[in-house]
Order: C-alpha cells, then sequence, then structure tokens
C-alpha cells in the first residue's frame, strides 16, 4: 500500500464553467420530466380544444368510454415499452392478442372454469413472448423479423381455429366485467391502471428495471458488468406477451364474444403510443408514465374527433403527424446536445 | 532483463515466459511480464510489437499458447474475460463500458445495485439514494468532479467519462485496472483528469497496466515501462530515462537493456 500522498493542488477536473452550460446539463438531464410536461401540455390544450367545441366530450359518460377504449390499447403498450426501452421492437403483440382473445372465447364457448378461461391465455400470451424471446437472443435473429413472423404464424392460426367468424358464448359476470364500472370507473380502466403501477414499479425502482434501461443503452457493456443480458431479453419479451394476453381477455370479456381479427394493426399503435410518451427505438428511453400519456392523446384525439363530426379516418392523420413532430424534437435536442 | 525493483513487494500479477503463435506468425515470443501493487506500469511498443496480444492475455481474452500467469503468487488460467474478471483484473475500453442513457451512480453500480434492506431488497428494490450517495463519495475521494451523481453519462465529457470508467474498476474492488488508450481521443485537460485519476487510484493500492501511444502520459504517470518489440520484451525503462530511449528501444536502434535511474 502506497502512503496517502500530500493533496494535489490541481483538481482533476474543473467543473463545466458557465451557468449555460449548467442549464444545459440539467435540461439535459431532466429531458424525460421536459418531454412528459410537454407531452401533458398537448394534452390539456387538445382536451381543452374538444371540451369547448363539444359539450359532451367532458361528459361523465364520454370519460368512461375514452377510459374502456384506453384500456385494451394500453396494456399492448405498456409491454411493447418494455421491449422498446432494451431497442426492441415486438410487431407481434396485435396478433398475440388475437390469439389469446380466441382461446379465451373458444374455452367459454365449450364451458370451461373460467379460471382456466383465464389461465391459458396467459400463459399462451406468456410462452409466445418467451419464445419470441429464446428466437432472438439466443439464436440471434433479429427482433424485427421474428415477431413480424410470429405476427403472421399467430394471425392465421386464429383465423383458422375459429374459421375466420366470431367465437360467441353465453354472458357471464366475466361478460359484465368488462362493461361495469367500480366507484364510477371503468373496470377495464382499472386494470390499465393496476398494470401500468405494476410495470411502472418494475421499471423504475428495481433492479431487473436498471438491467433493462442498461441493456437498451449498451448491450456489449452491460455484459461486461455482468448483467444477465440474455434472461433479460428473455423476461422483456415474455412481459409483452403477458401483456397482449391481458388486453386480450379484457376484449373478449368487453366485447363478449371472440373475435379473430381482434388487435389487428394494435402492434403500430402501441409503438407510437410508447414513442409519443418518449421511448426511443434505440432504446434506454420511455418510462410507464410516458406511454399512459402517449395513449390517452392517441385516444382523446380519436375521441375527440368522432365528437366533432370530422372524418374519423382524420384522426389517423393527426396522430401520425404527431408521431413524428414528436420524435423530430427528441432528433432535434440530441444534435443540441451532441454540439 | 527485469528491472531491479527498489520495493521488496512481490508482484501482483505475473506472466512468465508468454508465447502466442497466429499461425505461423508469432506474436509473443517468451515474454515475461509484471505488476506490483500500487504501481502504474506502462506498456510500450510500435503498432505491431505485441501489446494489444500480451493485454487480450492478461485479460482472459486470448488464451497464450505457452507460459503462465500467476496473480498473487498463485498460477491461475484463464478461459475468458469473465475469469479474468472475477480475479480482480478489470479492463477498462474506451467508451465500451458505460451505459449512455443511465445516470453516474446507476453506471458505477451496473450490474451490483445496491437493494434496500427487508423484504423490498429481496423483491429486487434498488436503494436509489444509497448508491447515488455511495457514488459521490466514491468519486469525492478519487477526486472525479462531477455535476452530479444524477447526470446522465452522455451529458459527461470524454474524460469524465473515462473517469467514471476507471473509478467503477476501483469501486468493484478491482486490483489490477488495464486501461487501452485510456486518452486517445481526450484533449490536453481532459487527458490530465484521467492521468490524475491513475495516480489517485495507485496511491488506493491498485496497480494499473497502461497502454498508449502517447509518450509524454506515459512519462508522466508511469512508475515502470515495459518495451515490446516484435513480439519481444527488449527492456524496462525507469522514469529516470529520456523519451529518446524509449524511442530506440520501440523501434531497435538500441539493443535490448534495462535504462533509466530507479527512482530517488
Amino acid at each position: 500500500m502506497a502512503e496517502p500522498q500530500p493533496a494535489p493542488t490541481a483538481v482533476v477536473a474543473p467543473p463545466p464553467g458557465t451557468a449555460a452550460q449548467k442549464a444545459v446539463a440539467l435540461v439535459a438531464g431532466r429531458w424525460d420530466l421536459v418531454l412528459r410536461l410537454g407531452l401533458l401540455g398537448i394534452i390539456l390544450v387538445l382536451g381543452a380544444y374538444f371540451a369547448i367545441r363539444s359539450p359532451v366530450f367532458l361528459s361523465v359518460d364520454n370519460l368512461q368510454n375514452i377510459g374502456r377504449q384506453m384500456a385494451v390499447f394500453g396494456i399492448i403498450a405498456v409491454g411493447e415499452t418494455f421491449v422498446i426501452i432494451t431497442a426492441g421492437i415486438d410487431l407481434s403483440v396485435g396478433s398475440v392478442l388475437g390469439i389469446t382473445a380466441i382461446v379465451c372465447a373458444l374455452e367459454l364457448a365449450h364451458g370451461w372454469p373460467l379460471l382456466l378461461a383465464l389461465a391459458t391465455p396467459l400463459l399462451l400470451g406468456a410462452g409466445i413472448g418467451m419464445f419470441n424471446g429464446i428466437l432472438i437472443d439466443t439464436q440471434k435473429l433479429p427482433p424485427f423479423i421474428v415477431t413480424l413472423g410470429m405476427l403472421s404464424i399467430l394471425r392465421g392460426i386464429t383465423e383458422m381455429m375459429g374459421g375466420g367468424l366470431d367465437i360467441t358464448f353465453n354472458p357471464s359476470g366475466f361478460t359484465d366485467f368488462g362493461i361495469n364500472l367500480t366507484f364510477g370507473i371503468p373496470n377495464l380502466f382499472l386494470v390499465l391502471a393496476g398494470v401500468c403501477i405494476v410495470a411502472g414499479v418494475l421499471l423504475h425502482f428495481t433492479r431487473l428495471g436498471r438491467h433493462i434501461y442498461a441493456l437498451g443503452s449498451n448491450y456489449e457493456g452491460s455484459r461486461l458488468a455482468g448483467i444477465k443480458v440474455r434472461s433479460t431479453t428473455l423476461i422483456v419479451y415474455t412481459i409483452s406477451g403477458l401483456c397482449a394476453a391481458i388486453a386480450g381477455i379484457l376484449l373478449t370479456s368487453r366485447l363478449s364474444l371472440g373475435d379473430p381479427n381482434a388487435g389487428t394493426g394494435y402492434e403500430l399503435d402501441a409503438i407510437s403510443a410508447a414513442v409519443l410518451g418518449g421511448a426511443s427505438l434505440f432504446g434506454a428511453r420511455g418510462t410507464i408514465l410516458g406511454t399512459f400519456m402517449g395513449v390517452l392523446l392517441v385516444n382523446m384525439i380519436a375521441n375527440g374527433i368522432n365528437l366533432l363530426n370530422v372524418d374519423a379516418f382524420f384522426s389517423r392523420v393527426v396522430e401520425g403527424v404527431l408521431l413524428i413532430a414528436v420524435v423530430w424534437v427528441d432528433q432535434w435536442r440530441k444534435r443540441r446536445l451532441a454540439q | 532483463m527485469v528491472a531491479a525493483r527498489q520495493s521488496q513487494d512481490e508482484p501482483v500479477l505475473e506472466a512468465l515466459g508468454i508465447g502466442k503463435r497466429y499461425g505461423s506468425v508469432s506474436a509473443l515470443e517468451n515474454v515475461d511480464f509484471e505488476a506490483y501493487p500500487a504501481e502504474i506500469v506502462a506498456l510500450l511498443g510500435d503498432n505491431g510489437a505485441g501489446k494489444s496480444t500480451l493485454i487480450k492475455i492478461l485479460s482472459g481474452a486470448v488464451r497464450p499458447d505457452t507460459g503462465t500467469i500467476k496473480l498473487h503468487g498463485r498460477e491461475v488460467e484463464f478461459h475468458g474475460p469473465r475469469d479474468a474478471r472475477e480475479s480482480g483484473i478489470e479492463t477498462v475500453y474506451q467508451d465500451l463500458a458505460l451505459a449512455p442513457d443511465l445516470d453516474v451512480a446507476s453506471n458505477l453500480f451496473l450490474g451490483r445495485e445496491l437493494l434496500m434492506s427487508g423484504p423490498l431488497g429481496l423483491l429486487g428494490f434498488v436503494n436509489r439514494r444509497a448508491m447515488r450517495q455511495q457514488a459521490e463519495e466514491h468519486l469525492k475521494g478519487l477526486r472525479v468532479r462531477l455535476n452530479s451523481a444524477r447526470q446522465t453519462v452522455d451529458t459527461l465529457s470524454g474524460g469524465q467519462r473515462q473517469s467514471v470508467a476507471v473509478a467503477r474498476t476501483v469501486l468493484w474492488g478491482k486490483d489490477i485496472v488495464i486501461l487501452d488508450e485510456p486518452t486517445a481521443a481526450l484533449g490536453v485537460a481532459q487527458s490530465g483528469m484521467v492521468l490524475q485519476l491513475m495516480q489517485e487510484i495507485r496511491s488506493h493500492g491498485a496497480s494499473v497496466i497502461f497502454i498508449s501511444h502517447n509518450m509524454p502520459h506515459v512519462f508522466e504517470v508511469a512508475d515502470r515501462m515495459i518495451v515490446l518489440r516484435n513480439g519481444r520484451r527488449v527492456g524496462t525503462l525507469l522514469p529516470g530515462a529520456s523519451m529518446e530511449q524509449a524511442v530506440s528501444l520501440m523501434t531497435g536502434a538500441i539493443g535490448e537493456h534495462v535504462a533509466g535511474l530507479p527512482p530517488a
């Protein structure tokens, strides 16, 4: 051991000098917060606009309606957020929703016990997600290709299972659940809130959450730091599949039938909601709160435009413009930061 | 061939008779290497002299054809980088180690997160406050200056990043740190920061193996310089040596020998 050395006169590094530099660093460090506040601003301004233009918009009925519509798509977007943070992508979520919805409906139509009709789709969804994860991290296949293939495979199986027809079953407590309210809040929205809380805690307060961000930020560095990168990848895709299965069950409950086309195109909506909420397809960025706000915004736009009697397809246009604008602002920030 | 050292210390890391061939090309031939506790030992050599092969062998990435490696006097065999890391040898590669989107504290504890005590800890909840506090203390102890341990790494300067990567190896209790060209992409002030940190971790008892093309940087901090040429160790220089001597050894203008005066 060396003796303690006399304190060097020169200090290692003078911290960045000017107040302006410090401010830039501060904003850069809090960028997620800035972005969320911006998104909140957009939601409030658009909400105010719809409220002024349509007296129905802020009615309890309509708000409950938005809450119900948000739930299915929101839960998928939460699962997708996990995958996106690791710099991956899951295109199979819409088809996982479809197959789990049909499996759930078929089991109910054949009079299976409710517990089983809930458990099998959940296991199926998680299993499909895990299979995606295995192909991606042990076989080193690109996530885009694996999940795109799975999108097609699962949709095909789903259509074959029900002969392309809706699967009907007798109404029960299960179907009531999707329509009923608890303390004035739609049950479906409560499930979404529950999923968001569990996901948010997992992502932001646990070791697994740290590792998920680290993986998206620097895969090789994470591996060198001793993070189990493979099992983390596996867990992330499993979570995504599980979320899609929860959404499939909820949709079956809300519609009181199994629709083999359910969830078609949802993967892209889920990705754009996550990205609107600050997630980056390059990884390591994204929060559950942000994704929730992205989902809220997309649903609010669709709902408001509907109420204003504007062509419903116009909401797709607005969503697309917003998506590009948000990512453009983020890139602009990155360029500024790089300077 | 090995310089007489003032210290009575045993080498913490010792490689004897290391040889490595790639096909018909001999990358290393019968090379000895030793690093003592609390020492900065530099590895000098022109391109192709065998520096990186030797470093890869010491960090477990490449297995030598011949020779033995001793750690704390005990013979060891590395089957991969993980083995070397677990034995306390950490290699810091430029810009490879850190997660730029995570904050400094998270990076310092990457893969070794501190958990909450009690049931929350069992569920995997991390203790952010403890990590931040320990990170700040640790960096302060090493005289690394940052605005805050909450800054994300991508807002840091190159020198600060390198410093965080180096500081992490010490926090992880590594007693041998290999730095491969740590100042290559850095400006003067930034390089100064990293060189100072190297001296700081030496004073904490770690041995630093320093590979650099930058002769002034090497002469500024190294306690010993081991010179390789054409896969052989051709000499050992002590701080009293001149840069001209080093260059002649590296290029073969003078033969194998030990140059320089032992430090006073």
